[in-house]
């Protein structure tokens, strides 16, 4: 038995990565997705390959009418249950080397993607009985993390942020939590070395990096009612490497 | 019943102290018992009254699930290792440990006797130190490393005038993320629980009046009580393969009650 059975999911930045594992395991569980992405090619892909659980919209997150159009997916599909906020970006600049468009940049597709977000599921969510989202962080959201500043303040602001939401949304019967991963195997961490990689590991207590199914895992259970009293909760899922 | 595969549970082994409850209560150690059996897991329910063990047996027996009820007083450490050697010498191999075991306190430290603030700490702390001390080395010759999930409070984040008890309940979360650190190499991932206003046995046993149960509902953002089944979901998951990644964390299950720390019954 499915422990999403019933649920209809929409996932942002859904059609690679952790966003496509996310999906996975969410139609895997019983669930049918929207998948939102700017990566049509992909996101149509996944969507096939999920064969009549998922619907691929092309989503730009900072723009409202495309929120506006997922919407309109999932109210087709019969109604909203959960959203997982994972679309993001990562361009790792020192505080000196970051200029305002760069940072303007992550604030629009990290923090203010986020935000439209959950404004835009409430109205559907609550019509559905409720609902769960899972804003994906970071662990820099948790901590100084070097040579991100633009990434770790709207990483920050998404913890804050889902805080802040949880209290608003509590009486709609809709719960927020915050997912920090921390050094994942995905596309992301190309942006550096391996060897660079490889000397991260050495700060992890478990000395290995997560996988895309792992997050997903944690996804699975704040999407579904077996969480039905966390809200607002943060949690870490870094082996260790905040403490 | 079949056991769900995923949390990678069937054919492991755990230890759930504290794993009674007052009569037929759901309380959190009962609730991870009956799940962490309905996963697959043969558990060894543990607690100071046989009796309160044996039901908890009782009823994973008659879901079709295994368990053992025994009695060991894991404020001692002969006892600990006891316990330990009990669940290796039964099924061989160790890999899960849930920590319930606790008791309160009412006062702040000008009102808190030194006997009592030396007994909390003893039954709260003492206790989780112990039975990780012993099950953390059989975990890792079981082979495939462990997990351990210890209850915290609320408590230890908003304090309300149970100061012995919210200090006990920080001393845990250190504990955790301590092992956390020093054994995630060897594979152990160590987390906590810390349930908000949850309705159970022990919360209800002594009385509640309908005005204070109401207090405490209204502390939680969601405007309702949790319960037994709410903690045990939430220690399932993270004793379970679907936490494979996560360690040292501080997991509320509180109906966001510590997002706003209002007045609340305690």
């Amino acid at each position: 038995m499915g422990r999403l059975n019933g649920k209809i999911i929409l996932i942002s930045g859904g059609a690679r990565g952790q966003g496509a594992a996310e999906a996975r395991r969410c139609v895997a569980e019983g669930a049918r997705v929207v998948i939102g992405d700017l990566l049509d090619d992909a996101g149509n892909a996944l969507a096939a390959e999920l064969n009549g659980a998922a619907v691929y919209v092309h989503q730009d997150v900072t723009k409202e009418a495309d929120w506006d159009a997922a919407l309109q997916a999932a109210e087709a599909m019969g109604g909203l249950h959960g959203l997982i906020n994972n679309a993001g970006i990562y361009q790792p600049k020192r505080l000196m080397d970051t200029d305002a468009e760069l940072f303007e940049r992550h604030m629009r597709v990290n923090q203010l993607g986020c935000f439209l977000g959950m404004k835009a599921v409430v109205p559907l969510m609550e019509k559905s009985g409720g609902g769960s989202i899972v804003n994906i962080s970071s662990t820099a959201g948790l901590r100084g993390s070097p040579g991100a500043i633009a990434y770790s303040a709207t990483k920050w602001a998404l913890r804050g942020m889902t805080k802040a939401a949880a209290v608003d949304l509590a009486p709609r019967k809709i719960r927020v939590n915050s997912v920090h991963p921390g050094p994942i195997d995905t596309d992301m961490l190309k942006v550096r070395t391996a060897e660079e990689n490889e000397q991260r590991l050495q700060f992890v207590p478990m000395k290995r990096m997560g996988t895309a199914d792992e997050i997903a895992s944690l996804v699975v259970y704040l999407l579904s009612d077996e969480s039905g009293y966390v809200t607002g909760a943060e949690v870490a899922i870094d082996g260790g490497s905040t403490l | 019943m079949t056991p769900d595969e995923e949390w990678g549970l069937i054919g492991k082994v755990a230890i759930v102290t504290g794993g009674g409850s007052a009569g037929d209560g759901i309380g959190n150690g009962r609730a991870a018992c009956i799940l962490l059996a309905r996963a697959g897991a043969k558990v060894m329910v543990v607690d100071r009254d046989l009796a309160l063990a044996e039901r908890t047996v009782a009823m994973i027996e008659a879901e079709g699930g295994t368990a053992v009820a025994v009695s060991y007083d894991v404020t001692t450490s002969a006892q600990c290792e006891a316990m330990v050697a009990d669940a290796m010498s039964r099924w061989g191999r160790l890999d899960c440990l849930d920590n319930n075991v606790g008791i309160g306190s009412r006062g702040s430290v000008v009102e808190e006797t030194e006997e009592n603030w030396a007994r909390v700490m003893h039954v709260n702390v003492d206790t989780m130190f112990l039975t990780c001390k012993h099950a953390i080395p059989a975990m890792i010759r079981s082979g495939d490393g462990g997990a351990i999930v210890n209850i915290s409070s609320i408590s230890a984040l908003r304090p309300r005038g149970l100061t012995a008890y919210s200090v006990s309940k920080g001393a845990v979360i250190a504990l955790t993320q301590a092992m956390a650190v020093d054994h995630g190499p060897d594979g152990i991932r160590a987390n906590c629980v810390f349930p908000g206003p949850v309705y159970t046995p022990m919360v209800y046993a002594k009385g509640m009046t309908e005005q204070a149960r109401e207090t405490r509902r209204k502390a939680s953002v969601l405007g309702r009580e949790g319960n037994g089944w709410d903690i045990g979901r939430a220690v399932r998951f993270l004793l379970s393969d679907q936490a494979r990644f996560i360690t040292g964390q501080v997991l509320g299950v509180d109906g966001g009650a510590t997002l706003v720390g209002p007045s609340r019954a305690s």
